[in-house]
């Protein structure tokens, strides 16, 4: 028998939820379905679609512009998310000694990651630009000759120099992450590595690090994320090319939605990207635990 | 039993969304009011273009000379307004007056607007169609199934793609306007380093490649590459191979400068030219818009004002192919009307007079483009060479347009996009980039 109580109770914290809920299935469920339904069809997103069943996915593991997408996005996660949070962990190491001007420079390292990434991609096309760039100026003054050259525009180096503004862009964030972190270490426990004779690399490395596992894994998970979903940077910086050189998930998605009309095929598209997006981050949870999401110790 | 009522809930919470999504792939209703149609006398737009001043301008004459009107006008930029518009027409809320891109997009569009011959008709006349140029008119039909002899949409500008060539370098340098292929792939060398980029191509965009593919096509084998879209030849034939051939030379033979795939059209490499950073920049009929003589002259460069630093040209013959440069152009972009327009009357006499009449009039004022209509010329030029430049272009050039700037499909656009993108990268040859084309056709 229930007590009449904490019935109520249950229903008060019911409707605490309640609304939550909604917003969830409306802002959350509510289009995940329905791209899973527009996958399945032949559709131009104005006249009545085609059901075509998992043809849309048949036809994505034949399309090879799609098999580049994956791969730059398997190139994209380490060589960003590794060198972000090395500078990052560098920076916030540096940071976090007594400096003078020491929220200057915090500031200013910050300031990249909340800029618009349009704004940041227009400011660094500018930079790279070969005939009339920042980057063209400085080698026609020193005779640098390789900072004259087409990054964005050549498909061999386009990606990466996306990377590398991308990096530029998101080093600040892992700079605040880790200076979080470096705030939650117990002072005492570097002390006594110090007075066992530990020098500042052992202690980085034995100590600091290790006690930063919360925080390296929430930014891979984060990092991860946030490659899968990378948009703005690489469409104003190259759109995805040249020759699809650069294109990833969300760019030919969107290229297939709002060039050629097909709703359906770029829903394809979104659908794979779900499909990754919450497949790594399962495969995190499940190998590293959920701890470093919940704060919880495993 | 507490897992199976909490399977039981996310059951039914799937159940109910999946009943919400229900209507994915269906086709927007055809209903008789829409949330974007206004109705009374108010009639909605919106668009990508014409930007202001030129639209308020226009809004302004129409609503001074019908008292009581008003329109609610909405322009964004073009990739947002693609979005938008497919977004209103999935939710039955479009606008009264739709801009359209001629082909493809008004093809999509073609159930969701109104057929315009009667309301053209009822404004110009029976003999209405004489009043545009045949290719403009043409352009709006683009796409049209057989026997389907409706516009969706009315062409409100012209365009013919060129080459703008800089005066003021030209009069120091002594440079000449390239005729042929062999003036052009001198340019380069003979120019090179003189502070000045000689031949400037913002390749980044596919509009202007393809642009320049069809330019190339047609100088060629003049109408072979419609006859591939057709197919009544294969996009393998050795003429077509052949433009994909000299599309590769701009790179490979150091015509364009370095980073070309790189730039953009808009605003880099027209930002650029109009600084006089460069020799020559292919482009379209459109840059005589650079001198606006409605806007405060002082923020127009220099070499802008009056036109006075610029001369079109045709892109240079190519060897073996036709003995002069082709005309290739059409309209700019179209308006239509929404099929579910609340107040179809009031929308056609607007996107008539938007046309031809006084808004028409106030747009070729202050955009200097060329019309879609003949007769219709600016009031006021700002210089005699800009004078000079639009009787060249709307009265010489603009009625030997015989080739069209668009492809009809989306899907060959973007394969062709797409093998021009190859080719200059080296990722492809010209041979392998119209197989790819070719396959892409095949599989339509």
């Amino acid at each position: 028998m229930r007590h009449p109580l904490a019935r109520r109770d249950r229903l008060t914290s019911l409707a605490f939820v309640v609304p939550a809920l909604i917003l969830f299935f409306v802002f959350v469920a509510y289009p995940i379905v329905y791209n899973f339904q527009a996958s399945t069809l032949d559709w131009d997103g104005a006249t009545a679609g085609t059901f075509v069943g998992l043809g849309n996915f048949v036809a994505l593991a034949h399309d090879p512009v799609f098999t580049k997408t994956l791969l730059n996005s398997a190139l994209w996660i380490p060589l960003t998310i590794v060198p972000q949070a090395l500078i990052g962990l560098g920076l916030a190491l540096m940071l976090n000694q007594p400096l003078r001007g020491r929220g200057v420079y915090r500031a200013l390292l910050f300031l990249p990651t909340v800029l618009s990434p349009v704004v940041v991609g227009i400011v660094w096309a500018q930079i790279l630009d070969p005939n009339s760039g920042t980057l063209a100026a400085i080698a026609e003054q020193t005779g640098l000759t390789f900072l004259k050259f087409s990054y964005l525009g050549d498909p061999k180096t386009a990606i990466f120099a996306v990377m590398v503004v991308n990096i530029w862009m998101y080093t600040g964030f892992s700079l605040l992450f880790y200076l979080a972190g470096l705030q939650l270490i117990e002072p005492s426990l570097l002390e006594a590595a110090k007075l066992d004779g530990a020098n500042f690399w052992q202690r980085t490395t034995r100590v600091t690090f290790p006690l930063l596992r919360n925080t390296h894994l929430t930014l891979l998970l984060l990092g991860i994320i946030g490659s899968l979903k990378t948009f703005e940077l690489l469409y104003v910086l190259t759109s995805g090319g040249p020759y699809h050189a650069s294109e990833m998930l969300p760019t030919y998605a969107f290229k297939q939605a709002f060039q050629l009309h097909s709703i359906g095929y770029a829903s394809a598209i979104s659908v794979a990207l779900l499909v990754i997006a919450i497949g790594s981050s399962l495969l995190m949870t499940r190998v590293f635990g959920a701890g470093f999401i919940t704060g919880e110790e495993r | 039993m507490r897992l199976r009522k909490s399977f039981m809930i996310a059951g039914a919470g799937v159940a109910a969304t999946s009943l919400l999504a229900a209507c994915a792939g269906g086709a927007a209703t055809s209903a008789t009011t829409t949330d974007g149609s206004a109705g009374g006398d108010t009639v909605t737009f919106r668009g990508w273009a014409p930007i202001d001043p030129a639209l308020s301008g226009m809004i302004d004459a129409f609503e001074s000379a019908n008292p009581g009107t008003t329109i609610d006008a909405t322009v964004m930029g073009g990739p947002d307004y693609w979005v938008d518009l497919a977004a209103r027409v999935s939710s039955n809320t479009m606008s009264d007056i739709v801009g359209l891109m001629p082909g493809a997009q008004t093809q999509q569009y073609r159930d969701y607007l109104m057929p315009l011959n009667e309301c053209a008709a009822s404004q110009w006349g029976d003999d209405w169609e004489d009043k545009f140029y045949p290719i403009a008119l043409d352009q709006a039909r683009l796409g049209n199934p057989d026997g389907d002899d409706n516009f969706y949409g009315l062409p409100v500008l012209t365009q013919i793609m060129n080459i703008w060539a800089n005066t003021e370098i030209m009069d120091e340098t002594g440079a000449e306007i390239p005729q042929t292929w062999a003036d052009l792939e001198a340019v380069t060398p003979t120019y090179e380093g003189n502070g000045f980029t000689p031949f400037l191509l913002g390749a980044k965009q596919y509009w202007l490649n393809t642009s320049i593919y069809l330019e190339l096509a047609n100088n060629i084998n003049p109408g072979l590459v419609y006859e591939a879209e057709d197919g009544t030849v294969p996009w393998t034939d050795p003429d077509l191979v052949k433009a994909f051939e000299y599309w590769q030379k701009l790179f490979t033979d150091g015509i364009a400068q370095e980073g070309a795939n790189a730039l953009e059209p808009y605003p880099d490499a027209v930002g650029m030219f109009e600084a006089g950073d460069a020799l020559f920049l292919p482009l379209g009929s459109q840059w005589i818009q650079q001198s606006d003589p409605t806007a405060d002259q002082s923020t127009i460069a220099d070499l802008s004002k009056g036109m006075n630093g610029y001369e079109p040209f045709l892109f240079p013959t190519i060897p073996g192919g036709a003995d002069s440069p082709q005309y290739v152009g059409g309209a700019e972009f179209l308006f239509g009307i929404s099929k579910n327009s609340q107040n179809p009357e009031l929308a056609c006499q607007v996107l008539t007079d938007w046309i031809a009449g006084a808004g028409g009039q106030v747009l070729i004022n202050t955009l200097f483009d060329l019309p879609a209509v003949k007769g219709l010329e600016p009031q006021v030029f700002t210089s005699d060479k800009q004078e000079e430049i639009f009787n060249e272009l709307a009265n010489e050039w603009l009625p030997q347009v015989q080739y069209s700037r668009y492809f009809k499909d989306p899907a060959i656009e973007t394969a062709v996009s797409d093998a021009l993108a190859a080719v200059a990268t080296g990722s492809m040859t010209p041979q392998e980039a119209a197989e790819s084309v070719q396959e892409v056709y095949d599989g339509l």
